[in-house]
């Protein structure tokens, strides 16, 4: 996806931020041994989110110490895997590919060329994935063939647009009983939010380019930030109020800061211009 | 029954302070104002009530007699509208049927108010906050007066500023106050730095 949900650092206690990265390493670890040595590539912090939010809150914290992928001398303390890490490698993979997809039918012949070798290389781990999750893969097929349907009649209502990514990272998390309810809720809002603020960020570049933005239709070409901002502050608070309902377990205190300290401050940078310089922030500890 | 102090997140050994206060504080996070109209307003009602159980258990333990729980009895109620078809769409709605009521109330010939209120609901529920929040400045809008409805547009205006907050995240940065009270404890002279 965006990276767009990451957490606080600053805020984040240490034994969080330990938990965070094991989690993070875990996940990384986890796409490698299913889905060989590049799936690595599409490791990022959204899909840590979901690992985290989707384990099961009875189990602790335990990580074991394992051989990082990007420098082969250094060991890592990373979560063991799990069952929530399996579920998010194997959703990672199948939705980086169909984006890649997108990206390849988007961008013409030429500047196509690396994301289509890319997609080309990590068929067989996204059939892999496919045969793992079927629904979900249907669900990312069909709610990206809508939304791109949407934006190609250039569609005015900023829901109906976002609905279509909103719906995508729902089905992320199995609907059923009382957690799956509040799962569903809270991702569906998620995906609202993440959808919206990648196209406030990207109201400028598809300005100049010419491109549809949902944005732009629904408030006019310069926007109107004081709506926008209110309709994702209002997600925040329904993903807010989701996670409330749920028991989370030792994952709460980072899930808590990302999504009451981490959303909040990347809204704020997206809003400000300033969301390029921390994107490339890494949330690492500095002892390192 | 679960155990009133682990509903509760205290020790039995915890003094009536801190059963008090971390009963308060849980009021606070699953109180009905933070749900209104939520799709999961039903789970918040059930934690409160297991809250409010747990909190009645142990004052009745520890003084044998009266309690002082939450008791604030809370139901969705909405105001009786003369319209039979619009008290269906809201038991629709209620019932989390979301498109028998739209197809309702799409048949329905005339708009006023209320048909603005409930389509602005059935978008609410739906998470389709933007289309939601029109309707209801438009139900607003043909009736003033309609306190449902302007409740139901405040809710939404309030933004990021209302709903509940965990210790500690109260202020994310926004929050004037808080950002003043901050600086001026930071700094020696005791003003704001900023």
């Amino acid at each position: 996806m965006f990276g767009y949900v990451r957490p606080f650092q600053p805020e984040l206690k240490c034994k969080d931020l330990s938990l965070y990265q094991a989690t993070y390493c875990g996940l990384c670890r986890c796409l490698r041994r299913r889905y060989g040595l590049i799936a690595p590539l599409f490791l990022n912090y959204d899909f840590t989110f979901l690992a985290l939010l989707l384990w099961e809150p009875e189990a602790s914290f335990v990580p074991c110490r394992g051989r990082c992928h990007a420098g082969l001398l250094r060991k890592e303390p990373m979560c063991p895997d799990s069952p929530a890490l399996d579920q998010a490698a194997d959703q990672s993979v199948i939705l980086a590919w169909w984006k890649l997809r997108d990206s390849v039918r988007d961008e013409g012949f030429w500047r196509g060329i690396p994301a289509r070798i890319l997609s080309w290389l990590m068929g067989p781990a996204r059939r892999k994935a496919a045969r793992r999750r079927p629904a979900f893969d249907r669900t990312v097929q069909s709610c990206l063939e809508e939304l791109s349907a949407l934006e190609g009649e250039g569609c005015p209502s900023l829901d109906r647009t976002a609905d279509t990514f909103a719906r995508l990272l729902q089905s992320a998390a199995p609907q059923e009983g009382a957690r799956g309810r509040i799962l569903s809720q809270l991702l569906y809002h998620l995906g609202r939010w993440i959808y919206l603020a990648d196209a406030r960020d990207d109201l400028e570049e598809d300005r100049l380019a010419g491109r549809y933005n949902p944005v732009a239709a629904r408030y006019g070409p310069a926007g109107d930030d004081r709506a926008l901002r209110l309709t994702m502050d209002q997600s925040l608070e329904l993903i807010g109020a989701a996670l409330q309902l749920g028991d989370f377990g030792c994952r709460l205190p980072v899930l808590e800061n990302i999504i009451y300290l981490g959303l909040p401050r990347v809204e704020e940078a997206v809003f400000d211009g300033s969301w390029k310089e921390i994107k490339k922030q890494k949330i690492r500890r500095n002892d390192r | 029954m679960r155990d009133p102090y682990s509903v509760l997140g205290v020790s039995p050994s915890a003094s009536d302070e801190e059963v008090k206060k971390a009963y308060r504080d849980l009021a606070r996070r699953y109180h009905p104002d933070n749900y209104q109209n939520n799709p999961l307003a039903d789970l918040a009602e059930e934690k409160m009530k297991e809250i409010n159980e747990a909190y009645d258990t142990i004052t009745k333990q520890r003084s044998g007699g009266a309690s002082g729980g939450y008791q604030q009895g809370y139901q969705q109620s909405y105001q009786r509208t003369a319209d039979p078809t619009y008290i269906r769409v809201r038991n629709l709605i209620n019932a989390g049927d979301l498109n028998s009521a739209e197809q309702l109330l799409f048949e329905m010939g005339r708009k006023d108010g209320e048909w603005y209120f409930l389509s602005g609901s059935i978008a609410y529920r739906r998470g389709w906050l933007d289309e939601a929040m029109q309707n209801y400045a438009q139900a607003v809008q043909l009736d003033p007066n309609n306190m449902e409805y302007r409740q139901a547009l405040a809710v939404m205006q309030r933004g990021a500023m209302g709903g509940y907050r965990p210790m500690g995240y109260s202020s994310a940065g926004c929050d004037p106050c808080t950002t003043y009270l901050c600086c001026s404890m930071c700094t020696p002279w005791g003003g704001p730095c900023c």
